[in-house]
Formats: structure tokens, C-alpha cells, sequence
């Protein structure tokens, strides 16, 4: 076909689009995955026994809250780098800014701590499970996400996969949480990062393939 | 872009007017050998469509569109590298067989027009086959247009008669 064709049957098909579709179609992925991972949460672990009195303590906010803010912020770099020739800059680093805010009290409240009860914040009593559990928790999200992205237009397919990865670790650990039964900021700084993390790493090692779009 | 948008035709397309030549310039650069320049310009103004609604307004058009067209380069240099590990006899085989087809055709259009008188011959190779415009063509050979016009239809109608399909079978390839 010739090209001055081709332009004339593009042209043809020339229809309104609505602004804002790259935030709506983003959007629309994570929130159908958020349903199913809430389900999977829900049947597989259940809430914590005291979620109705836990909900009133500030640490509780403060997993859910870090884990949220990590993945909206990551939902944001997506939506970024699902568009063409937009720069990401400084966005990037403050994706570390809630975990920088994490690590911080962590290290004061260990830093006040007994020695002989450090071990026990540190591993709370479920750090064999938590990253993993959260990487399972994320997976629905990290799907909702590539489905997203694939319809739009991702040039960097291997950042775009990472931030993928972090915005489904930061919403599937926010999901967890709600099942979580730990209390202590170094726990959440080690274990809970570790778990977004995998979904990062899932995310990025996936990217390149499954975001590549014609 | 903003007009294209919003559905308005016309000035979408003098936009993809316009980007086309951009691309071409692009790609002449940057294209290696083995890769149609042409044909990824047509992939990026197919792209830059299908794809345009991650266009935003607060952005310049030729970032994103820049951006697309180097994805897309992107693109065709990996597939390209997968095709280059092919072996190479099959390499010769996609590239001998068009040639030997185009030499059988020529052979067998050379067989089928000596059926003609020769000027009727001439008229037709000069237009159908070298491209004269009907005018050139009367010129050279000192005829009105519509003779030449009139000409070459009646060789190509005589040549349809004699090759026309009978009873089922293919009358070009019976001999």
C-alpha cells in the first residue's frame, strides 16, 4: 500500500478521543486486579482476628498507608511511561520515599529498643511467609497492570515493567496487610520491601517481553 | 494533532502529511539495509493512530512522535537480528525463486504478445508496461491519443479473446 493511501484511510478513520484515557485504561487494570487480589486475600487468609480494633492503631495505617503510597506512586511513573516521549526525572526516586520514611523509624525504634527484643521486631513472627505471601497477593494486580500497559504505548519496556512490578507489590502489600497481624516498623521495613520487591523484579523481568505491543 | 483528537479530518491528515516526511528523513538515517525505510514509515503513522490517545496536549507532538518512531526502529532491528540466524539455504531459497518466476513471466509475455501486429505491440509495451502516459505514447509513434488509446485497448481485448479461459481450462498454460 502507498503511503499517501494509507495516510488517506487513517485520516478516514479520524474519531474523537477522550482526554485522559492513559489514566482510566491504568485505572481500570488495577482496580479489577485490587478485586480479585482482595478475593484471593479474603479466601485464602481472612482479615486478622482484631481488624475491627486494629483499624483504630496508628501502626496498622502505617503498613497500609506505606505500601499504598509505594504503589500509587508507582501507578503514577506507570502511567508515565506508558506514553511516548515523556521524561520520567525525578519521579523515580520518590518511589523510595515512603520506604526512606519506613526505614528511618525503623532504625529510631530499634536504635530504643532492649537488645534482646530486636530479634523479635525484626522477624515479627511471620517473615517466612510475608514476602511471599505478598508476591502471591500482588499477582492479580501485576496482571491488571501488563493488561493495561499492553494497550497503550510503553517505548521503555523494561522500566515500565519494573514500575508495574512496584505499583502491584505496593497495592498487593496494601491488600496483605489487612491479614497481617504484625506491629513493628522494622519488620515492615525488611520484610514487607522485600515483598514488593519480588513483584519489582517479576515485573521487570517480565516487561521487555509481555509490554512489547505492534 | 489536537484537531486530530477531536475527530476532525482534514487537518488530522495534513498532520500525517506533514509527520510522513519527517519519519522519511528519520528512518533514511537510521534504517540499515534489509530494512524498508517505507515500511516503517507506514508502521509509525499506523502507531502514531491506533496509538493516539497516549498523545497528551501538554506535550510536544514531535517528542511522543519521535519516541514512537524510535520504538518501532527498535523493534524492527530485533526481529530483523531473529531472521538473520535463519540458515542460509533457506535465505537462497526465498531469494531465487521470485527471480526465476519473473524471468518465466517475461518469457511467456514476449510469447503471448507476438500474437499482435507490431505496432499494436509497441503501443502496448510503451503504456501498460514502460509507463507512458497515453500522450507520450502517441507522440512517439505519430498517432492522435485516441488512437493510441483505442489501439491498446483492442490488443488487450484481442489478447483476452485468445487466453480467455475455455471449457474450464486455463488457455495460458496450455502450450
Amino acid at each position: 500500500m502507498k503511503t499517501d493511501d494509507l495516510i488517506q484511510s487513517l485520516a478516514a478513520e479520524a474519531a474523537p478521543v477522550k482526554p485522559g484515557a492513559v489514566g482510566r485504561r491504568i485505572a481500570a487494570g488495577l482496580g479489577m486486579g485490587v478485586v480479585v487480589s482482595v478475593a484471593v486475600m479474603l479466601a485464602w487468609l481472612g482479615p486478622r482476628g482484631d481488624i475491627s480494633t486494629a483499624l483504630m492503631t496508628p501502626m496498622f495505617w502505617m503498613k497500609f498507608g506505606y505500601a499504598a503510597a509505594t504503589g500509587l506512586i508507582a501507578a503514577v511513573l506507570l502511567s508515565r511511561l506508558s506514553r511516548p516521549g515523556v521524561r520520567v526525572g525525578a519521579l523515580a526516586a520518590l518511589v523510595a520515599a515512603p520506604f526512606a520514611l519506613v526505614a528511618l523509624m525503623a532504625a529510631i525504634r530499634m536504635a530504643n529498643a532492649p537488645p534482646e527484643s530486636q530479634h523479635a521486631l525484626l522477624m515479627g513472627s511471620s517473615y517466612t511467609h510475608c514476602p511471599w505471601r505478598i508476591l502471591l497477593i500482588g499477582l492479580p494486580i501485576l496482571a491488571g497492570a501488563v493488561w493495561a500497559v499492553r494497550g497503550l504505548a510503553p517505548t521503555q519496556l523494561l522500566p515500565a515493567g519494573l514500575a508495574a512490578g512496584a505499583c502491584s507489590g505496593g497495592i498487593g502489600a496494601a491488600v496483605y496487610s489487612i491479614a497481617c497481624g504484625e506491629t513493628a516498623a522494622p519488620f515492615l521495613a525488611i520484610w514487607y520491601t522485600l515483598g514488593m520487591m519480588l513483584l519489582a523484579a517479576l515485573g521487570a523481568l517480565i516487561g521487555p517481553r509481555l509490554l512489547r505491543w505492534r | 494533532m489536537l484537531a486530530g483528537l477531536a475527530g476532525e479530518a482534514g487537518p488530522y491528515r495534513r498532520l500525517l502529511d506533514e509527520l510522513s516526511g519527517l519519519l522519511r528523513a528519520y528512518y533514511a538515517r537510521r534504517a540499515p539495509s534489509g530494512i524498508d525505510a517505507e515500511d516503517l514509515v507506514q508502521e509509525t503513522l499506523i502507531a502514531v493512530h491506533t496509538r493516539r490517545a497516549t498523545y497528551d496536549a501538554g506535550q510536544p507532538f514531535t517528542a511522543w512522535a519521535y519516541a514512537i518512531a524510535r520504538y518501532k526502529l527498535i523493534d524492527a532491528l530485533r526481529r530483523s537480528r531473529l531472521h538473520l540466524r535463519a540458515p542460509a539455504e533457506e535465505a537462497d531459497a526465498l531469494f531465487v525463486r521470485p527471480a526465476a518466476e519473473a524471468a518465466m513471466a517475461a518469457r511467456d509475455l514476449e510469447q503471448v504478445m507476438s500474437k499482435l501486429t507490431p505496432r499494436t505491440q509497441a503501443l502496448i509495451r510503451d503504456v501498460k508496461i514502460t509507463g507512458l502516459s497515453t500522450r507520450e505514447a502517441a507522440e512517439k509513434h505519430g498517432m492522435s491519443e485516441s488512437a493510441v488509446k483505442v489501439a491498446v485497448h483492442r490488443g488487450l481485448k484481442a489478447l483476452g479473446q485468445e487466453y480467455a479461459p475455455q471449457d474450464g481450462k486455463e488457455g495460458v498454460d496450455e502450450d
